[in-house]
């Protein structure tokens, strides 16, 4: 009993296939996620999902958004995804470094939360790459 | 005056004048034909007639050139729309996509384009936001418009100025993004009261066929009111929601998600169809150029030929005046 993961954006479809488990981060905490699940629907926070195929982990950073889980299929709807392999280390150590900076500077309610939302995807960016060693 | 008339017909008549013979037949029966043209449109109808064709060459040449500028826009979004297309369905598979609800504050989102030359699309789009206008305003009903779109304002301005709410233009200008989309459904949202939201736009079936449709999203209220009276959003509540403090904040977060990501696939659609009508549109345009321009060489012939026959008869009635 395998389950379907079907992880799409607006822009493209990141991910169709069989997968054995996942590991998905939301609001409340992350949830593992097996064969046979129980019927959930559930907002997605920013953050890793991992995929196990086989014994292998792979690691995909999502950028928030929906996921309905049930009768072995798992639809992920976000606003970005990411595969780690698709990921550049130095540019996604660059960009933490300056959404940290921009963060520091930004002055007034809105500003910081918008700051802190984009530290907040460049931080998952990079552990998605660092997360496989 | 026969020798000025031959260089401006920038012909040689001296072999015909030189045997009078035969002339005196044709004499008699272009007579009359003479008579019917008049004086001074000899050489001046051809002029006309030359430019009316040069003028619908350019338009031919501009009409192909638009075909084939609309072919390769076309091709590049069509690929983003079919990709955006498998983006609402998760969500239509667990909310459903009921247009027959019955609910107080309906708004009718008209998405049609910003230039014209596109065929009929834009009317269609605004005939069933009309109808449905008509089928959901009762007396304890209200509806609205919020139109996207430069055609669409134009047409609905003029009769439901008072229904209007919010209207946007220039979408294309930038790039198409998600983004975009959704900071303008953030504003629909903010701006706008809503039960349910209809958006009416023109789907890409294939390169000839564009279906005016229109897509529901309920606000979250009404979806926790329709699942809990069962029917086809009842399997909702099948789901446990998880994510969030409370059921309904889940469900706004939804709802809104939906909006954004229907609008998006949306507005895709209603580009392709655009671009599809206008290729259309050109080519028949080219085609009738095409046409035009065939009749109006005939036109021209025969004014041609025309006035050289004329000018053959003055020439030849003068010389055989000068005879005797």
């Amino acid at each position: 009993m395998t389950l379907n993961l079907c992880v799409l954006t607006p822009n493209r479809i990141v991910w169709d296939s069989e997968v054995k488990e996942i590991i998905l981060s939301t609001n409340s905490g992350q949830i593992g996620v097996l064969p046979n699940h129980a019927p959930i629907a559930t907002a997605v926070d920013i953050g890793i999902l991992r995929i196990r195929l086989n014994d292998q982990w792979l690691m995909m950073a999502l950028m928030g958004g929906f996921a309905r889980i049930g009768n072995n299929e798992i639809t992920v709807l976000v606003n970005d995804a990411e595969k780690s392999s698709d990921i550049d280390p130095q540019e996604a150590q660059q960009t933490l470094e300056i959404a940290e900076a921009a963060l520091r500077k930004a002055e007034g309610k809105r500003q910081k939360i918008e700051a802190n939302l984009a530290l907040r995807r460049a931080k998952t960016r990079v552990e998605a790459i660092n997360g496989i060693s | 005056m026969a020798m000025a008339a031959l260089r401006r017909e920038g012909r040689r008549f001296a072999p015909l004048v030189s045997s009078p013979n035969p002339i005196n037949a044709i004499r008699s029966t272009l007579a009359p034909a003479e008579e019917q043209m008049g004086l001074g449109v000899r050489s001046i109808s051809t002029q006309v007639v030359r430019n009316r064709m040069k003028s619908v060459r350019n338009i031919q040449k501009i009409t192909k050139a638009m075909k084939m500028v609309a072919a390769s826009k076309l091709r590049a979004i069509q690929v983003r729309a079919e990709n955006s297309r498998g983006l609402w369905q998760p969500f239509t598979a667990l909310l459903g996509d009921t247009p027959s609800v019955n609910v107080k504050k309906n708004v009718i989102v008209t998405i049609s384009s910003d230039k014209g030359l596109c065929g009929g699309i834009n009317s269609t789009s605004v005939k069933i936001s009309r109808a449905l206008h008509k089928i959901n305003s009762g007396p304890d009903t209200e509806c609205k418009y919020v139109i996207l779109g430069e055609k669409g304002k134009a047409q609905l301005i003029r009769d439901s100025k008072k229904d209007i709410e919010l209207i946007m233009t220039e979408l294309q200008k930038n790039f198409l993004n998600y983004t975009q989309v959704s900071v303008l459904a953030d504003d629909i949202l903010k701006n706008v009261e809503f039960d349910a939201l209809r958006i009416v736009f023109n789907k890409f079936q294939s390169v000839v066929s564009f279906l005016p449709t229109t897509a529901t999203v309920l606000s979250p209220e009404i979806v926790e009111r329709e699942s809990e009276a069962g029917g086809k959003i009842g399997d909702l509540d099948s789901y446990e929601i998880e994510g969030g403090e409370t059921k309904s904040e889940v469900l706004q977060n939804l709802a809104e998600f939906q909006f954004s990501c229907v609008m998006f696939n949306a507005v895709l659609e209603n580009a392709c169809s655009e671009q599809g009508a206008r290729m259309s549109a050109m080519d028949s345009s080219s085609r009738n150029a095409g046409d035009m321009l065939d009749r109006l060489t005939l036109t021209y012939n025969r004014t041609r030929q025309a006035s050289i026959t004329t000018e053959l008869i003055e020439i030849i009635s003068g010389a055989s005046a000068l005879e005797g």
